[in-house]
């Protein structure tokens, strides 16, 4: 489970995080929605242990990743808001660096890399360069990246900008399967309807505070709108930065 | 559990090697740079043993034969070619009562024209008066012998040149050139490497993804460094080998210099080379971490290698010689070389001394960019 308490974080006058508090539990799929510039990549980065909150917490599993960075992030994947690829590395490589550093080497390691390449039904280009992917298979070494040690925890930063449908009905496959094997996933997102096709449960998050939480019927609910985008946009009060 | 430096060490040099324009640019500076030297050695070399004939003009040469064939024989010629425009005529002119003269004893006349404040004529002028005067001296020795007389009367001091340089000491003064660029070498060779591995891993997105990994920020930072410094000390090495090779092409001999590295020597200077390729690297990484983009970090590296250059050819200009300089990194490292190539003694505790001081200034350095990057400031640009 994640956990996130109480977080503050200022940056100059800039107040990014006021008190911001959810969490995800295991077996369940969160969607962090929130307006550009909401303070949604800085909650995530404080999860990662990148960032120092000036206040608050944030636990993986009752372990504070302030306190115990290295211990936190053994326990998640990430899948960043942009994500380079090493372009002289093959797919494989790359998986199998990661997994590396998650402390799967050798056979451990080659076996774990088999597997989240497999998943990702990306055997074809796994020896090829990183050099002319397409952003599909980008994506697709990204995840698989980020699953190759299977984490308890997954955590998605805007996952789905820039991809095709193909690519984006691979990763909504992928969520949906971990979800069903008990992953604990957070996503952030400013996309309306990936949020409602996707989350069981939705926390709006809006200058840096939880704005609303729960299931999307319930927001529905809460705002007295039928459609997810109109709830949204009443919860926050206003419809800047955000896409349908 | 594996250790977390290796596993980036040995991801960040296979990505290195992949990278032609690394590999490249690791071997031509260690390649290019010591046959450039060769080529200006060559030259030099060339124009100090083969001094070319002095071609001036000689009037009345009828009168005094055989002046003229001692001027000739060492070298000083009738000049057939006109004088180049802007270039003062040098003449000699021999007076037609010279044969009279020197059977009457009398001092013979030959004058000398040319413009004496004119700095490149300065060395023609000079043979032409010392050819003259060896020559009178000659008539001088030949005269007092015939009237009953010791010509060394004439003679009353002797100065004996006694050169203390020895072979190995001339050739320092060429080598120290040299030694610039073996230095140099592990300076130039990771660099490429060291850009990409930092500012590259920035510009391409890779850096955030990388630092929330579960290992430390210096344990990242010490494998990439043990990464660029590989390919520093392949480039130190190249240079080691190839130096000694190339030399081996051009007539130093002719110029009394003798270059003779053996395999214990090139062992030991490569040795020195891996804390100082170290050094290099943890300085290359210092600045283009913080360098947001492969541009931005060539800028600042290319400020940075001013400074082995000012080190290295500041002390040799201005003929420091304090001995700190043994202890210190880079000078230390320097000394040691000069010390090698001039054939001196080896000072093995300050050449000890400064290799540990150079491990150390380059750990505390890795341990600053781990600390670096540890800050949001740093990662993010806040």
């Amino acid at each position: 489970m994640i956990e996130v308490k109480e977080l503050r974080k200022q940056f100059g006058k800039v107040t990014a995080l006021d008190g911001l508090s959810f969490s995800a539990p295991e077996g369940q799929i969160t969607g962090l929605l929130g307006p550009n510039g909401a303070g949604k990549t800085t909650c995530l980065r404080t999860i990662y242990g990148l960032l120092k909150p000036d206040s608050g917490q944030a636990f993986i599993d009752g372990i504070d990743a302030g306190q115990q960075p290295l211990e936190a992030r053994r326990n998640i994947g990430i899948f960043p808001d942009k994500f380079g690829l090493y372009e002289r590395l093959t797919a494989r490589e790359q998986v199998a660096y990661f997994a590396a550093l998650h402390g799967l080497a050798g056979e451990a390691g080659d076996q774990a890399t088999e597997a989240a390449l497999q998943r990702l039904d990306m055997l074809e280009i796994a020896d090829r360069r990183a050099t002319g992917f397409s952003q599909g298979q980008r994506m697709k070494v990204a995840l698989a990246q980020a699953i190759v040690h299977r984490p308890k925890h997954l955590i998605l930063d805007e996952p789905s900008r820039g991809l095709d449908v193909m690519s984006t009905r691979i990763l909504r496959d992928l969520l949906r399967e971990l979800r069903a094997q008990g992953t604990s996933i957070l996503f952030s997102s400013h996309v309306m309807q990936e949020v409602a096709a996707l989350c069981d449960q939705v926390v709006v998050v809006a200058k840096g505070k939880v704005a609303a939480q729960g299931t999307t019927e319930e927001l529905c609910e809460l705002t007295g709108e039928s459609a997810l985008e109109e709830a949204f946009v009443k919860i926050i009060g206003t419809d800047e930065g955000i896409a349908a | 559990m594996t250790n977390p430096v290796k596993i980036v060490w040995r991801k960040e040099l296979k990505d290195a090697i992949r990278d032609k324009r690394s590999v490249m640019a690791a071997m031509s500076y260690a390649f290019f740079g010591p046959l450039l030297m060769a080529v200006a050695f060559y030259v030099m070399i060339s124009q100090l043993t083969d001094p070319s004939d002095v071609e001036i003009d000689i009037q009345g040469a009828e009168h005094a034969p055989a002046l003229i064939e001692h001027l000739n024989s060492n070298g000083i010629v009738q000049r057939e070619k006109a004088w180049a425009a802007g270039q003062q005529p040098i003449t000699l002119e021999v007076d037609e009562s010279w044969a009279e003269d020197l059977a009457m004893a009398m001092p013979a006349k030959v004058t000398l024209t040319a413009d004496f404040s004119a700095t490149k004529q300065r060395g023609d002028i000079n043979r032409i008066e010392r050819a003259i005067e060896s020559y009178a001296n000659q008539i001088a020795y030949i005269r007092l012998q015939m009237r009953g007389l010791d010509p060394r009367v004439v003679r009353p001091i002797d100065m004996v040149k006694h050169d203390t340089a020895t072979k190995g000491s001339r050739a320092a003064i060429l080598m120290g050139s040299v030694l610039i660029f073996i230095l140099l070498s592990v300076f130039f060779s990771g660099m490429n490497v060291a850009i990409d591995i930092s500012a590259g891993e920035r510009e391409r997105n890779s850096l955030e993804l990388l630092l929330s990994q579960p290992l430390n920020a210096h344990q990242l930072v010490l494998g990439k460094a043990l990464a660029a410094s590989s390919f520093a000390i392949f480039g130190g090495v190249l240079s080691v080998i190839l130096i000694p090779i190339i030399f081996r092409f051009l007539p130093l001999h002719n110029i009394g210099i003798s270059l003779s590295l053996d395999w214990t020597m090139m062992v030991l200077i490569v040795l020195m080379l891996v804390p100082l390729a170290l050094f290099a690297t943890a300085l290359q990484l210092f600045v283009s971490f913080r360098a947001k983009s492969f541009k931005e970090a060539q800028t600042y590296i290319s400020f940075l290698l001013m400074l082995p250059m000012l080190a290295v050819f500041g002390v040799e200009f201005a003929r420091l010689k304090n001995p700190v300089l043994y202890y210190l990194p880079l000078t230390g490292q320097h000394q040691a070389l000069l010390d090698i190539i001039k054939g001196e003694s080896l000072q093995w505790l300050p050449m000890g001394i400064s290799a540990l001081a150079t491990l150390l200034v380059s750990w505390l350095l890795i341990r600053f960019i781990g600390r670096m990057l540890a800050s949001e400031k740093v990662v993010f640009g806040l």
